[in-house]
């Protein structure tokens, strides 16, 4: 079936913007200290739905957040007893705006693990009830890699909505999915006019044709993933994480990213336990109860991690768990590109 | 500020000599100007090194790790990375012995835009105090003058309920990665109180009150410590002004801890071991 395009000017895509604001509980990217987050808003001022994708976090900490709630917990002297949550916020309907292509590519990648073994209720609550709106990017970042990788980014289905800024100067905003069609039918598009497959096909085609030429970045992902996949052992990897601090920040920027941990945090005789992020990058990240660790040297820890991007998860699940933002290399403090790391493990390998 | 082919000529000498066993220094990304470190352990990899007004990131982080302990290290040290060094050796943390200092007379570093970045602008020690080597010019100053940090200035003028909201947006941005503690060469601790999941305090959540206990603890275990060489500011995924906390404590400690910044002097046990009576104590209760 087909869903409906629309096309409008800059000030009409604005009022788009204001609109769904006006309706809906809508999340975009908020400037604080610089970088941008993706928070609640009520006003376009507030917020850039075009944020450069250097300085936007991922919007994963909406359907992952940082920090959850699992259980309440009150010891008494007959026992212990265990309590549900409060409700969850994430999980209400809402809108994001101003997400970009490989986060909500990543979220396409995250149902496959989320739907597995384990059904994550909450998870499946807060996608359910999202509309998610893409924009396409104009211009590759300096660290982006989206096209080198397993996925269609021209054809990408997993936003609700898609907004194009095209080469004509117009913005094209089209439906990709049931939920996004709906919005798009109610009122919100008022400003905008209906327009046919055949007008928009050409200008988005052109579009990504001068979005695709402007990638610094490209990679035959068949061959790296071909030739990871065959050599745990090089040595290349202890040379690739000699400059690594360890510093975990690429896994709480990672879009993909999806380890936790459990912490408890107690008063007396009541508490909290809490889900929160964590890393295989950490040096206990694999430590047991018995002390044994078998992931102790640093080496070993990359390797699980461009291994899992690169090759696990495309095993298990069929999708490459990287999406190419970049995100990790621009939060690196000392410049690991992933990138980087995964074409010279596979170049040396091909030489061994 | 390029010392690339001095430092290349001497990391071939002392692999010649057979002095190190690996040299810690920084390379080229390969597409633009910024660096990344680099740990040379074939003589053949020196051309790589390079050094510039790019060299960012404190090197003395590296002698934390696997790669260095127990062996020689050839070390490249700015300023700020010198003084951290030297608390890395006042706190035994590393033997003199085991490293070879390259140091620099730094005419400051430049951030991502090109300018030259905040704490180069404050900085009071721009040559190494630790070295077996010194490029460049001394800067030739022989006495201290402090100079406050703008921003630090600007925030102890307004009120204290304003300052309150300010931190407490600083620690709800905070996203509890403890990148920040990772990439400090002055936290070696090799299980930090802020990231044990089991530690009821400084539990792993990432909620405001957790995010302030561990910021808050951080930067007191680096009060007369901390350098300022930013690599935490580097770190953060968040942009937070992580200066302000460090700044603040090195201004009080300078004015009441006998004039003591970290690590100029070598072995200087810090503003924590100086004790005297005549420190100010009307501020206990």
């Amino acid at each position: 079936m087909s869903f409906s395009t629309f096309v409008t000017d800059k000030a009409g895509l604005q009022k788009f913007y204001e609109a769904i604001m006006a309706s809906q509980e809508t999340y975009a990217p908020v400037e604080k200290f610089g970088k941008f987050d993706f928070k609640r808003v009520s006003a376009l001022a507030e917020c850039d739905p075009e944020s450069p994708i250097a300085k936007t976090m991922s919007i994963k900490p909406l359907f992952f957040p940082r920090t959850a709630k699992v259980m309440k917990f009150v010891a008494t002297s007959a026992g212990t007893d265990v309590s549900e949550v409060d409700e969850d916020p994430l999980a209400v309907k809402r809108v994001i705006l101003g997400v970009k292509h490989c986060d909500a590519r990543s979220l396409q990648v995250l149902d496959k693990v989320y739907n597995w073994d384990y059904i994550d209720t909450d998870y499946q609550n807060r996608r359910q009830n999202t509309v998610i709106i893409s924009t396409r990017c104009d211009k590759a970042d300096t660290h982006c890699f989206c096209t080198s990788l397993d996925y269609d980014v021209e054809n990408l289905d997993a936003m609700d909505i898609l907004v194009v800024h095209g080469t004509d100067g117009k913005e094209y905003i089209k439906a990709r999915t049931e939920k996004g069609n709906e919005l798009l039918s109610s009122d919100v598009t008022r400003h905008a006019s209906p327009v046919t497959e055949e007008i928009t096909a050409p200008v988005l085609k052109s579009q990504y044709a001068s979005f695709a030429a402007s990638f610094r970045l490209k990679m035959n992902y068949k061959e790296v993933n071909e030739k990871l996949s065959k050599i745990f052992d090089t040595p290349e990897f202890e040379n690739v994480s000699g400059n690594c601090v360890s510093c975990n920040t690429c896994a709480f920027v990672c879009p993909t990213c999806h380890c936790f941990k459990i912490s408890d945090e107690k008063i007396k005789d009541t508490g909290v336990r809490y889900k929160s992020y964590d890393s295989c990058n950490n040096g206990y990240f694999t430590l047991m109860a018995g002390g044994h660790n078998p992931r102790p040297a640093k080496y070993r820890r990359w390797r699980q991690r461009a291994m899992h991007k690169f090759v696990y998860y495309k095993e298990r699940f069929g999708e490459n768990l990287c999406v190419g933002c970049g995100k990790c290399t621009i939060s690196c403090p000392v410049n690991i590109s992933i990138f980087e790391v995964v074409n010279q493990v596979s170049a040396a390998a091909m030489q061994e | 500020m390029n010392y690339t082919k001095q430092i290349q000529d001497i990391a071939s000498q002392l692999f010649a000599e057979g002095k190190i066993d690996v040299f810690v220094g920084y390379r080229l990304n390969g597409f633009d100007d910024n660096q990344v470190p680099v740990l040379i352990k074939d003589p053949q990899d020196v051309h790589k090194l390079v050094f510039t007004d790019k060299s960012v990131f404190n090197l003395v982080n590296y002698l934390k790790t696997d790669h260095t302990r127990r062996k020689r290290v050839g070390l490249v040290v700015k300023g700020c990375d010198s003084r951290s060094l030297n608390l890395m050796l006042t706190e035994n943390q590393v033997k003199r012995e085991n490293i070879y200092v390259v140091g620099i007379c730094c005419e400051g570093v430049t951030d991502d835009a090109g300018q030259k970045m905040q704490n180069c602008v404050d900085c009071m020690v721009p040559d190494a105090v630790v070295s077996d080597e010194l490029l460049g010019t001394a800067s030739g100053a022989d006495t201290l003058t402090y100079k406050m940090n703008a921003d630090v200035a600007a925030l102890s003028n307004i009120p204290l309920t304003e300052r309150a909201a300010y931190f407490e947006e600083v620690f709800e941005n905070c996203i509890r990665c403890n990148a920040c503690r990772h990439s400090c060469p002055l936290c070696y601790c090799a299980k930090c109180c802020i990231d044990q999941e089991t530690a009821t305090l400084y539990n792993g959540a990432n909620t405001t009150s957790a995010a302030f206990h561990a910021l808050m603890t951080w930067s007191l275990h680096l009060a007369g410590r901390c350098v300022d060489c930013r690599n935490c500011e580097k770190a953060c995924p968040s942009h937070l002004p992580l200066h302000l906390l460090h700044k603040q404590n090195e201004s009080v400690i300078f004015e009441n801890f006998q004039e003591h910044l970290a690590g100029v002097i070598p072995e200087d046990r810090g503003a924590f071991y100086k004790y005297s009576l005549k420190d100010p104590d009307d501020f206990i209760m």
